[in-house]
This record gives C-alpha cells, sequence and structure tokens, in this order.
C-alpha cells in the first residue's frame, strides 16, 4: 500500500457510563464555582507553565469533568500556582484552590 | 505549727498535677529540639540576651505592657491578674518567712497562711503593715476579675468587637480561675471575723459577716469556705497545663528562646510546641483579621489555628484559609509567628516530593539583553504590561544597562508554593532561577513584585548580587541624581502591600519616592498596621466575592485620605485594589515614569 504521509485515527470515544464521575462530583461540591467555567482558555493564555510546557488548564479541567483522572493528575503536577489564571478568569473562580483540590482528590490515581 | 488540715488537699493535689505535667511537656520539647537549636542557645546563654530575656519577661509576662498599647483598660486587667497575683505569692512568702524565720514551710502553707496563723499574736506593726499589703493586693486582683467578667459582658469596654470562642476546656479553667480570689476573700473575711487579724479589705468584710451571723455559724463556715477556695485552686491547676492558661508559665521559655535566637522554621520543629502553648487566646488578634471584618470568616484567625493546631484538631480548611498578611501577629502580645506556624502546618499537610514533574524548567532562559543589573518582572508584572514600560522608561532615563530575565515569560519565583506547604516543589524553581541569575552575572537584581523579593532574600542564596525592591532602586536613582522628576500638587495615598512591609519592612523607600513626585497622604491604618488587598497569594480558598468585599473596605480607607489617587507598589494589589474603589490606582513606577522630565544627565 502507498504511504501518504497519513493515516486512519484510532477511535476515541468516551464513555461517560464506564468512567467513575465520583471523584469529579466531590471536586464541584466542594468548589461549586467551578461550574461556572465557560472554557474562554483565558487561564491558557496567560499561564505561566503553558508558556513553557505543554500545560493547559482548560485542557485539565475538561479530563476532570470527563472522569479521565490518570492523565489529569500527571498534567496538574506542573502547575505552578503563581494565580495568574485567576486574575485573568472572568468568572472570578479560584483556579488556585481548583489546582490545590485535583492534586489532593486524585493523589491516589 | 500543724499544716496537715484537709482542707488543703485538693489545692496539693492540683498543684502535684500542674507542676509534674509541665515539667514533663519543657523536658520533652527540650530534648526533642534539633541540634542546630540546642547550639544556638548554647552560643547565647551566657550572655546579654539572658538579661534582655529576664527584663522582657518582668515587662510582658508580668507587666503585660504591649497588651497596654492595644488598650490601657485591658492591659490593666491582664496586669492586674498576672502581676497582682505575683505580688500576692511574693509577698505572701515574705510574710511567712517574718513570721515563722527559716523554718521549712510547705507551699499551702504560704498560700493559706492567714488560716494557719489565725491563732498567732498579731499585734506588732509590721504584722499590721503586711495584713494591710497582702489586702491591697487582694482588691488589686480582684478589680482585674471585675474587669474581666465585665469583658464577658461588653468587651468594647476594652476596644475589643469580639473576643475568643473558648473550649469546654477553657471554660472550666476560665470559671474556676474566676472563683479563686472571690473565694480567697470570703475564707480570709470568714477567718477575720472570728479571730480579728483582717485588713481593711477582709476585716471589713469580717465585720460584715459577723454582725450578721453568730459565731458557731461563722465556725462551722470557715472551714466551708477554706474549702472552696483550695478546690477552687485546685481544679485550676489541674487544668492548667491543659487550657489556656499554659501560657502562664510558657511565655517565660519562650521568651528566653527566642531572646537566644531560636526561631520556628518553614517545616515543623520542637519550638512549634512553646510558640503553640504560650498563646494565652486572648483574641487580640481577631478584629485585626480582615477575614473575619469584611468576609464574615470566624474560625481561621490566628487564635484558632494555634487552639486547633495544639489539640490535633487542624483541618487544612482552617490551615488554607488565611491571606497570610500579617496583621494578627503586629498586634499579637506574646509576639507569636503565627505565619511561620501557619507554613509549617501547610508544609505538613500538603507537601510531597516534586520527583520530576517540573523537570521541564530546566534550562529555560528566555532572557533579552544584558548588564550588570537585572530585572525580574515576576508572573504578577507580566500581567500588568503598564508597569514593565514604565520601568523600560525608568532604565532608560538612568541609562542603566538591564538584562530583562523574563520579559518574554520566566519562570515562577516559587513562593505561591512554599506559601501552599509545597516545599520541595518551591526548591525546583528556585534552583532554576538561581541558575539564571548566575548564569548571566547580574550584580544587582531588582523587582518589582514584593513576593519575589519577599522569596529571594529569605529563600535564594544569590552572593555577590544585591537584591532591591524597584521602590529601593527607584529612590536610589534619585537620590544619586540619576532620574529627574517633577514635582506637582497631585495628592497621592499610598497602600503598603502585605509582603513588602510587614514581609520585607520596606516602609520608607515607597513613600520618599511618591513624596518626590506630589503629595502623600497616609490612611487611618497604614505601615505595619496597613490593610490586606484580599487577593493574597497566600489564599487558596476563599471566594471571589469575599476578596471583592475585602477590597472594597480597603478602597474605602485608602479614599477617605481624600487623594486623588492610589499608588501601591505590587502588581497583585494594583489590580486587587483597583476592583475596589473607583479611584485610579498605580504602580509606583508609573507615577515616577509619567513625571520623568524630558532630559536627565545620561541620556542628555
Amino acid at each position: 500500500m502507498i504511504d501518504f504521509g497519513f493515516g486512519v485515527n484510532t477511535a476515541r470515544a468516551i464513555n461517560m457510563d464506564t468512567n467513575d464521575l465520583d471523584t469529579a462530583r466531590e471536586i464541584f461540591d466542594r468548589l461549586p464555582d467551578l461550574q461556572t467555567c465557560i472554557a474562554c482558555g483565558s487561564c491558557t493564555a496567560t499561564c505561566t507553565a503553558g508558556a513553557i510546557t505543554s500545560f493547559n488548564f482548560r485542557k485539565v479541567h475538561t479530563l476532570v469533568r470527563r472522569g479521565e483522572y490518570g492523565e489529569a493528575y500527571a498534567e496538574m503536577s506542573k502547575c505552578m500556582l503563581c494565580g495568574k489564571c485567576r486574575l485573568v478568569c472572568p468568572r472570578g473562580i479560584n483556579t488556585r484552590g481548583v489546582v490545590m483540590l485535583i492534586k489532593k482528590k486524585l493523589g491516589d490515581y | 505549727m500543724n499544716f496537715n488540715s484537709p482542707f488543703a488537699l485538693p489545692f496539693s493535689i492540683g498543684c502535684v498535677v500542674m507542676f509534674a505535667v509541665i515539667a514533663y511537656k519543657y523536658v520533652r520539647w527540650l530534648y526533642i529540639m534539633p541540634d542546630s537549636d540546642k547550639r544556638q542557645i548554647k552560643a547565647n546563654i551566657f550572655s546579654r540576651r539572658t538579661w534582655q530575656a529576664v527584663g522582657e519577661c518582668v515587662t510582658e509576662s508580668l507587666l503585660h505592657r504591649r497588651i497596654f498599647r492595644v488598650n490601657p483598660v485591658l492591659g490593666y486587667m491582664h496586669m492586674s491578674l498576672a502581676f497582682g497575683w505575683f505580688l500576692l505569692i511574693a509577698t505572701g512568702f515574705v510574710e511567712t518567712v517574718a513570721y515563722m524565720g527559716w523554718t521549712p514551710v510547705p507551699l499551702r502553707g504560704h498560700v493559706f497562711f492567714k488560716y494557719y496563723s489565725r491563732e498567732m499574736p498579731h499585734t506588732e506593726m509590721w504584722q499590721m503593715v503586711f495584713t494591710q499589703v497582702m489586702d491591697a493586693l487582694l482588691l488589686f486582683v480582684l478589680s482585674g476579675v471585675a474587669l474581666a467578667w465585665c469583658k464577658r459582658v461588653y468587651s468594647k469596654m476594652m476596644g475589643m468587637r469580639r473576643t475568643t470562642r473558648h473550649v469546654w476546656g477553657d471554660r472550666i479553667a476560665l470559671t474556676a480561675l474566676w472563683c479563686i480570689f472571690p473565694a480567697r476573700l470570703l475564707a480570709e473575711s470568714t477567718t477575720a471575723a472570728l479571730w480579728h487579724n483582717g485588713g481593711f479589705l477582709t476585716g471589713t468584710v469580717g465585720s460584715l459577716l459577723a454582725s450578721s451571723l453568730s459565731v458557731e455559724a461563722l465556725l462551722r463556715m470557715e472551714n466551708a469556705v477554706w474549702l472552696f477556695y483550695a478546690l477552687a485552686l485546685g481544679v485550676f491547676f489541674c487544668a492548667m497545663p491543659f487550657s489556656r492558661y499554659m501560657h502562664i508559665f510558657t511565655e517565660v521559655p519562650l521568651i528566653f528562646l527566642r531572646r537566644w535566637g531560636v526561631t520556628s522554621d518553614d517545616r515543623p520543629k520542637s519550638f512549634d510546641h512553646f510558640q503553640l502553648e504560650a498563646c494565652s487566646r486572648c483574641g487580640i488578634c481577631i478584629d485585626p483579621c480582615q477575614l473575619q471584618r469584611d468576609a464574615g470568616i470566624n474560625n481561621v484567625q490566628g487564635v484558632y489555628f494555634l487552639r486547633d493546631r495544639r489539640y490535633n484538631m487542624l483541618s487544612a480548611e482552617v490551615a488554607d484559609t488565611c491571606l497570610m498578611c500579617g496583621r494578627c501577629s503586629e498586634r499579637c502580645p506574646v509576639g507569636l509567628d503565627i505565619n511561620k506556624l501557619r507554613q509549617n502546618s501547610r508544609y505538613s499537610l500538603h507537601n510531597s516530593p516534586s520527583f520530576r514533574r517540573y523537570d521541564y524548567l530546566r534550562g529555560v532562559d528566555s532572557s533579552v539583553g544584558s548588564g550588570k543589573v537585572g530585572y525580574f518582572a515576576g508572573c504578577m508584572t507580566l500581567l500588568s504590561p503598564r508597569i514593565m514600560l514604565a520601568m523600560e522608561k525608568i532604565f532608560d532615563s538612568a541609562g542603566e544597562q538591564v538584562w530583562w530575565a523574563d520579559r518574554n515569560g520566566g519562570v515562577c519565583c516559587g513562593r505561591p508554593l512554599k506559601l501552599a506547604g509545597e516545599i520541595d516543589a518551591a526548591r525546583e524553581m528556585m534552583r532554576q532561577n538561581t541558575a539564571l541569575f548566575v548564569k548571566h552575572g547580574i550584580t544587582t537584581l531588582v523587582t518589582s513584585c514584593p513576593i519575589c523579593l519577599k522569596v529571594f532574600r529569605e529563600d535564594y542564596n544569590l552572593p555577590g548580587i544585591e537584591i532591591l525592591h524597584h521602590s529601593e532602586y527607584i529612590a536610589r536613582l534619585l537620590d544619586e541624581g540619576r532620574l529627574k522628576v517633577k514635582c506637582n500638587q497631585t495628592e497621592y495615598t499610598y497602600h503598603d502591600p502585605c509582603e513588602l512591609g510587614r514581609g520585607c519592612g520596606v516602609y520608607e523607600p515607597p513613600r520618599q519616592v511618591i513624596q518626590s513626585v506630589g503629595q502623600l497622604l497616609e490612611p487611618e491604618e497604614t505601615r505595619n498596621h496597613a490593610l490586606c488587598c484580599g487577593s493574597s497569594i497566600a489564599n487558596t480558598t476563599i471566594s471571589d466575592g469575599a476578596q471583592l468585599r475585602i477590597a472594597e473596605s480597603l478602597g474605602r480607607s485608602l479614599e477617605a485620605t481624600g487623594a486623588q489617587s492610589i499608588v501601591t507598589a505590587c502588581p497583585l494589589c494594583k489590580k486587587a485594589v483597583k476592583r475596589g474603589t473607583k479611584l485610579p490606582v498605580y504602580d509606583l513606577a508609573e507615577v515616577v515614569a509619567d513625571n520623568l522630565t524630558a532630559q536627565s544627565p545620561q541620556s542628555e
């Protein structure tokens, strides 16, 4: 077969029925203002760590929301907690609190 | 003389329990002290510092000078109880010796001497003097107890809007303490009624009792009231080492150890015990706390944090909910380093090994320019480009060659992680930045962020590099005549950032700079009593609404000065204050850059 330099992506389906969402729910219960996130990406755009590596706060938030914790914990550990995201968040979400909470809740994963 | 009356038994038991527990605690804490602290003690024990500690014990443990500064009535209340009781014990001891000579007398003999000496002749002049002096001292202490009762009902009388909510153990000890002196008055008066050995106070109350009660009733009553007095003492002594009253003795070793140079650290250590148990839970730290004042959070103040930690019931929520502005420590009459203790509690709760999670920092260098002066903007300044532009203008005007460490983004200074307790992770950032500074061979490091400044000064090891806040740097340029500014009639008010003022002790340079470009108006609470902006990097829990309420309250106090604009020297404070006021808010650098005269010597 001729190699055209591209292929077919493997199926990447997220099965919300099999993912365990308890931890995500606990996180949202503790910091309900996270529910108001509009995914604008300001946090990611200003992020100190994000300028150096592929760290992406919005992505981690989405992963947690979907119950994909394994990757989320490793990612969240890159945060330097500098707090720029909290200052730019148009919804005033306590992002630093979210980081601390996600690291604490997912520490076992 | 026979000192074996059964009523004194509760007192004796109480004494044994109290001294045994206290001795056990102190010996244990001293034993587990790290060697570095022990060396510190050895090096300083035979020096002037020991005498200074003795002086401080008198002025603070007995006279409570620092509480007088908070409020004179409150100071008098604490002094009458502490100093009055001390004098009562000391004079009582001298009285016993005067009567009995140097024969060994058990402790209860000294304390209940009025009872034991009732059958002795009581006619000499010096005996009368002792009786009157002891009565005067008892009245002195009783006035303090009366004030303490009043404080329960109406604490504003002593300048305290809020007082401590006590746990039940403290309530027991408090009740016993309140009973001790009225019980003593009653007991001595009853004896005076029967044996006529009372002074102006006990004698008068005694004759009142004698006029209304028969001798048989008085005789029956005498043993009962002395037993009540001994019981109050016994209960208080038993409860004391486990309650807030542990501070009575613990403040003394604390003062000595502190004078000898022992301090708390970023990680918990033995000295913390002395600090925790020296807290008297007086509650003076509650009123200054802005979380209480503006955000309605009532369970995290210094007094509650120290109490929870002492009794091993500290929750992460209480440890984390704090701006660490340091206003409480500034007012603490015992001088406890509450921020340091909170810092090392957070370490115990949150520190996790850094592993390799910050490997991505290695070798990051996006610096530009070159020069002996390095400028580190810090994350928050990078979010406030105006400050950076103003700094550029200032550097240009002064003709300074500058190396910009993080103009295109850099690595965080590490203080936010440190304040959250993740010290191991913060070290990674410190290592990276230190390597960067050393690599570029700078001799002066200027930063416009007080958060970075504090961590550079306290935790970084940068030999040969002078670390300056931009306020200090600009003040120096103005002094040396390298910057020329025009002074106008604009009225500014200055907000002291917590990390810069209380944190690094920089109060004068920013004021000098403001006065060189305009008029400075001070808000009511200023310098070491300045308010926090509410957005402190030390806090990871309070909501946006609470932060806003704190900022608005600060805004009101700054507006009350009547100034036309607000100046601060911290990018984070600038952003926070802006939300709480309608006045324009500037960073110090912006104000200077706006008032530069076109020609300065270097750029000519």
